[in-house]
C-alpha cells in the first residue's frame, strides 16, 4: 500500500479559519504582555468591585512566583510578552440577534450558532475575544428560575454575592501558573444557576471565538446546579488561524449540589497556533452526578485535565472523551478524580487518535481517599497510531489509599488491525473506505454521547476520508 | 557516609501531587564494609568468574550492543516529560538510574562479571547469597553476560541475621547475545530493619531472552528497578514480580522495557499484597521506540489490599512511537471479592484464614516459576512465619 493510499486527510477547518479583521476604530486591545499596570486597566475596564481588583493583583503575583509543570509538552514557544490579555468589541453586549455588529455577527452565523439556538439551545452565550457579545436565554427556561448570564453581570448584579462565595474557590489561583494568570486577566465568561428542582430539558451553550491574531482568551464559567436540579450545558470553541501564538487559560467552575446532575459537553477546536492551557473542575455533592464529554481536535498545545472532587457520599462521575492529534500538534488531554465520599464511583473512558507527527498523550490520575469507603473506579484508554512518525502516550496515575476499594484500569494502544480491514474489505468495501469506517467506530463511543448536531460536527471535525491511490 | 539520591524516574513525568514521578533515598551514617559479590556455592564448567573489574572493563563488554543501540536512535521527539536526558550516560540503562552508577563508582564498588560461553546452557542455576550481618552496610555489583545461543540462571538471594539492622544495594547489568537467555531470580528476605535497593539492567540482541523472577518479602524499605532494552528483533523480556508489605514498609518500584528491535515481546506480571500500614509505589512502563514495528508488549498487575491504613499508586505507562504495535496495561487493585469469601466460608474457612490462604497463593503462584525446590520452600517457611 502506498503512502498516498495510506494518508488520512487533515480536518477541513476552512469555516473556523476565516479571519475577520479587527480595526482600531471597532476593537479596543490591550497593550501586550502582562504586568500590574494591564491588570489595573482590565479591572477599570470591567468595573471591578474592591475585592476583585484585590484578587486580580494577589494573582498577579503569583503568577509570576509559580513555575510551568515539568511534565507537560513545550511551551517555549509562547511568548507571553507578545500576547494581549484583553481585546473587545466598543459594542455592548446584546440580547437580540439583530442588534450584534454585522462582521461579528457574520462570525458566529458562518459557524451555525443562532441556527443551533433557534433549534436545540435553552440559551446562548457568545464570546468574541474577550467579551461577551450576545448572550440570550428562552423564556421558558429563565420563568423557571434559572440564571444564564455573562460573568461581569453576575459580578457586579444581583449575583454578586453568590460570585464571591464561588469565585475561584474550587480552582485556587495557587493551583497552577496558569490559574493564576487566569485569576490576574479573566474576562468574559457566563454564570448560571439551576434552581432546587429545576430540569433544564434541553442544553445551553456558550461559544467561544477567539479572532484576535496573539491575544489570550480567559473567559470564567462559573455553574451551580442546585439541589435535585439538572442541566445539560455545551462548550464551543474556534479560531482562526495566525502565525504567532494566541493562549486560551479560561477557567471552569462546577458546583453540582445534593441529588443534582450536570453534563457538560466541549467541542474545542482552536485553530493549530492556540496554546490551550484551560482548567475545568466540578465538586459534586451526596448522590449527585456529574459527565464529561469532551472532544478535543484543536490547539498547537493542549494541557486539558477536567477534575472531578465526588465529595459527597453515592456520588458519581462519568468521563468521556477523544482526542485527535494531527501535523504540528502536542495535546495532552485526560481526567482527574478524587473520591472523597463513601460509595462514591467514577468511570473513565478515552480515545485517542494520533496521526502525521501529531502528539497525543492521555494522562489522568485517580485519587481514592482513606475516607472514600466502597469507592469503585474503572479506567479505560485505547490509543490508535496511524503513522509511525506521530506519538501516543498514555500516562494514568492511580493512588489508593483504602482497602475498601475497587479499581479496575485497562489501557490498550495499537494501530488498525489488518484483520478488520481484510473483514471489511471482503464485504465489498474499499480499503480505504475499511480504515475510515474503523477509525469513526474508534470515535463513536464519545459522539454517541452528544446531541446529535454536535454529533455531526464532531464527525466533520474528524472527516476521516481516505485518500484514493 | 550518607547516600542522598532520586532514583526510579518515571520515563515520561506526570503530575507532581502524585508525587510518583521519582523516589528519594536518605539514608545517613552508613559504613559501607563490603563491596565485594560473595562466591556462588558452585560454578557450572561453563561460566567464567571474573572479579574485581572496573566500568571501564564492563563498557567493554556492552560495547558492541551500545553501538548498536546508537544506530537505531530515531530522530524524533521523546513523551512529554521525557526523563531519558537524567540516565544518559549510563552503560546499560537500568530501573533505579543513573544515580545508583553513580554510588558504586564513588565507592569504587569492583563488578563481578559471570560469563557463559557461546552455546553452552548451564544445567544448574549459579547462585549467589548476600547473608547480612547485624549491622553491616554492603553494595554489590555483578554483569551476567550470556554469550551467543548460550543460557545461564543466576538465583541472588538476600537474607539476614533475624532482627539485623543494615543496608543492602546491589546492581546486576545483563547481557543476553543473539539468541542467549538468561533467567535472573531475586528473593529478597531480608529482615524488618534493613533497607535495601536492588537496580537491574539489561540488554537482548535478536532472538535473545531475559526472563526475571522478583519475590521481594522482607526489609523496611525497598526501592528496586528493572529496565530491559529489547534492542534485538524477536528479543524477549518476560518478568514476574510477588512482593508482600506489611507493617510501615515501603516498596518502590520502577520496571521498564524499551521495545527498540522488530517483533519484541515483552510480558510483566505483578503479584502483591499490601498489609498493615505498607506503602508501594509501581511504575511500570512500555515504551516501543520508532522501528519496533510487529512488536507485542502486556502488564498486569493485581494487587490485594488488607488493611485500610495501606498506600497503593500505581503507574502504568505505555509510551508508543510506533505505529505497527499492540501494547496493554491492566490493573486490579482492591479486596478480596465476596465472592471469594462467600465461598471459603462455605467451606468452613473464616475470613482471616481465607485472607492468609490467598496472600500465600499469591507468593506462591510466582516462587513456584523457581527453578529451585530448597529455595522454594525457604519461601514457603518465610511466608508462613511472617503470616
Amino acid at each position: 500500500m502506498s503512502e498516498n493510499e495510506k494518508a488520512v486527510v487533515d480536518i477541513d477547518r476552512s469555516v473556523y479559519d476565516i479571519k475577520d479583521v479587527e480595526n482600531e476604530q471597532d476593537f479596543y486591545r490591550m497593550e501586550d504582555g502582562f504586568t500590574e499596570d494591564i491588570v489595573m486597566k482590565i479591572s477599570e475596564e470591567k468595573h471591578d468591585p474592591e475585592w476583585m481588583r484585590k484578587f486580580r493583583l494577589d494573582c498577579l503575583k503569583l503568577y509570576n512566583s509559580l513555575d510551568m509543570p515539568p511534565w507537560g509538552p513545550d511551551t517555549d514557544e509562547l511568548d507571553m510578552n507578545l500576547i494581549s490579555s484583553y481585546v473587545r468589541s466598543k459594542s455592548d453586549m446584546k440580547g437580540k440577534w439583530e442588534d450584534v455588529p454585522e462582521d461579528i455577527k457574520n462570525t458566529f452565523e458562518r459557524l451555525g450558532i443562532p441556527e443551533a439556538e433557534r433549534e436545540s439551545l435553552a440559551g446562548v452565550g457568545a464570546q468574541y475575544d474577550s467579551e461577551l457579545v450576545y448572550h440570550n436565554v428562552k423564556d421558558e427556561v429563565s420563568d423557571q428560575g434559572v440564571v444564564y448570564t455573562d460573568m461581569e453581570s453576575a459580578l457586579t448584579g444581583e449575583y454578586s454575592e453568590m460570585v464571591h462565595e464561588y469565585f475561584m474557590k474550587l480552582v485556587p489561583p495557587t493551583d497552577h501558573k496558569f490559574a493564576a494568570l487566569h485569576g490576574a486577566v479573566w474576562s468574559g465568561g457566563s454564570f448560571v444557576y439551576v434552581p432546587k428542582g429545576v430540569k433544564v430539558d434541553i442544553p445551553l451553550q456558550s461559544y467561544f471565538r477567539l479572532n484576535a491574531a496573539g491575544a489570550g482568551q480567559f473567559e470564567h464559567t462559573l455553574i451551580i446546579v442546585d439541589e435535585g436540579a439538572d442541566l445539560h450545558f455545551i462548550e464551543g470553541c474556534s479560531a482562526p488561524k495566525y502565525n504567532v501564538a494566541n493562549l486560551h487559560a479560561g477557567c471552569v467552575e462546577l458546583f453540582v449540589k445534593k441529588n443534582a446532575r450536570l453534563r457538560y459537553s466541549t467541542i474545542e477546536n482552536w485553530s493549530k497556533n492556540m496554546y490551550n492551557l484551560n482548567t475545568k473542575r466540578a465538586l459534586v455533592e451526596e448522590g449527585a452526578r456529574m459527565e464529561w464529554v469532551s472532544g478535543s481536535f484543536g490547539s498547537h498545545t493542549s494541557y486539558l485535565y477536567p477534575m472531578t472532587i465526588l465529595k459527597g457520599d453515592h456520588s458519581q462521575m462519568e468521563y468521556t472523551g477523544i482526542t485527535f492529534a494531527g501535523k504540528g500538534q502536542n495535546l495532552d488531554t485526560g481526567a482527574k478524580v478524587v473520591h472523597q465520599g463513601k460509595y462514591t464511583s467514577s468511570l473513565i473512558s478515552t480515545k485517542s487518535i494520533s496521526k502525521s507527527g501529531g502528539i497525543g498523550t492521555y494522562r489522568s490520575s485517580v485519587v481514592i481517599n482513606k475516607e472514600a469507603k466502597h469507592a469503585k473506579t474503572s479506567v479505560s484508554c485505547d490509543s490508535l497510531m496511524l503513522d509511525s512518525i506521530s506519538r501516543a502516550d498514555t500516562i494514568p496515575g492511580m493512588d489508593i489509599r483504602t482497602d475498601d476499594a475497587d479499581v479496575g484500569h485497562e489501557a490498550k494502544i495499537g494501530r488498525i488491525s489488518d484483520e478488520a480491514v481484510f473483514y471489511l474489505m471482503s464485504r465489498g468495501l474499499s480499503e480505504e473506505d475499511a480504515r475510515a469506517m474503523i477509525v469513526s467506530g474508534f470515535a463513536n463511543p464519545v459522539s454517541k454521547e452528544l446531541p446529535l448536531e454536535y454529533a455531526v460536527e464532531m464527525n466533520n471535525l474528524i472527516k476521516l476520508e481516505m485518500s484514493g491511490g | 557516609m550518607d547516600i542522598k539520591m532520586n532514583v526510579n524516574h518515571l520515563p515520561a513525568l506526570t503530575y507532581r501531587f502524585l508525587k510518583a514521578n521519582d523516589s528519594e533515598i536518605d539514608l545517613k551514617d552508613l559504613y559501607i564494609e563490603d563491596t565485594k559479590t560473595p562466591e556462588p556455592e558452585n560454578i557450572p564448567s561453563s561460566v567464567t568468574v571474573k572479579s574485581d573489574l572496573s566500568e571501564d572493563d564492563v563498557k567493554e563488554i556492552f560495547l558492541k550492543v551500545n553501538e548498536k543501540i546508537e544506530s537505531k536512535k530515531a530522530d524524533l521527539p521523546g513523551p512529554n516529560g521525557d526523563t531519558a536526558p537524567l540516565n544518559d550516560g549510563q552503560i546499560v540503562r537500568t530501573g533505579m538510574g543513573a544515580a545508583v552508577d553513580n554510588l558504586m563508582k564513588e565507592m569504587n564498588v569492583p563488578v563481578t562479571v559471570y560469563t557463559v560461553s557461546e552455546g553452552y546452557k548451564t544445567e544448574e542455576p549459579v547462585v549467589v547469597k548476600y547473608s547480612l550481618k547485624n549491622g553491616s552496610c554492603v553494595l554489590g555489583s555483578q554483569v551476567i553476560h550470556a554469550k551467543k545461543n548460550s543460557e545461564i540462571t543466576v538465583i541472588m538471594e538476600y537474607d539476614s541475621e533475624e532482627n539485623a539492622k543494615g543496608f543492602l544495594g546491589i546492581q546486576t547489568r545483563l547481557l543476553a547475545e543473539e539468541g542467549a537467555k538468561i533467567n535472573l531470580i531475586k528473593v529478597q528476605m531480608l529482615s524488618e530493619d534493613v533497607m535495601h535497593f536492588d537496580d537491574v539492567g539489561g540488554i537482548c540482541d535478536d532472538n535473545a531472552d531475559i526472563e526475571t523472577i522478583n519475590m521481594q518479602l522482607g526489609a523496611k524499605d525497598t526501592w528496586g528497578g528493572d529496565r530491559i532494552t529489547l534492542l534485538g528483533d524477536k528479543s524477549i523480556y518476560n518478568n514476574h514480580t510477588g512482593y508482600l508489605c506489611r507493617h510501615k514498609q515501603t516498596y518502590d518500584m520502577n520496571y521498564v522495557a524499551d521495545q527498540i528491535g522488530k517483533k519484541t515481546e515483552s510480558n510483566m506480571i505483578f503479584r502483591g499484597v499490601l498489609l498493615d500500614e505498607a506503602v508501594k509505589t509501581f511504575r511500570g512502563t512500555l515504551d516501543f521506540k520508532a522501528g519496533s514495528a510487529g512488536s507485542v508488549g502486556d502488564e498486569q498487575e493485581d494487587t490485594l489490599l488488607l488493611s485500610p491504613d495501606v498506600i497503593n499508586r500505581t503507574m502504568p505507562v505505555i509510551l508508543c512511537q510506533e505505529e505497527d504495535v499492540d501494547g496493554r496495561h491492566g490493573a486490579s487493585i482492591g479486596q478480596l471479592g465476596d465472592d471469594v469469601l462467600f465461598y471459603m466460608e462455605s467451606r468452613g474457612i473464616d475470613e482471616e484464614e481465607a485472607k492468609r490462604l490467598m496472600i500465600r497463593a499469591r507468593m506462591e503462584s510466582i516462587a513456584r516459576m523457581i527453578p529451585d525446590e530448597a529455595m522454594i520452600v525457604r519461601i514457603q517457611q518465610y511466608i508462613r512465619n511472617i503470616l
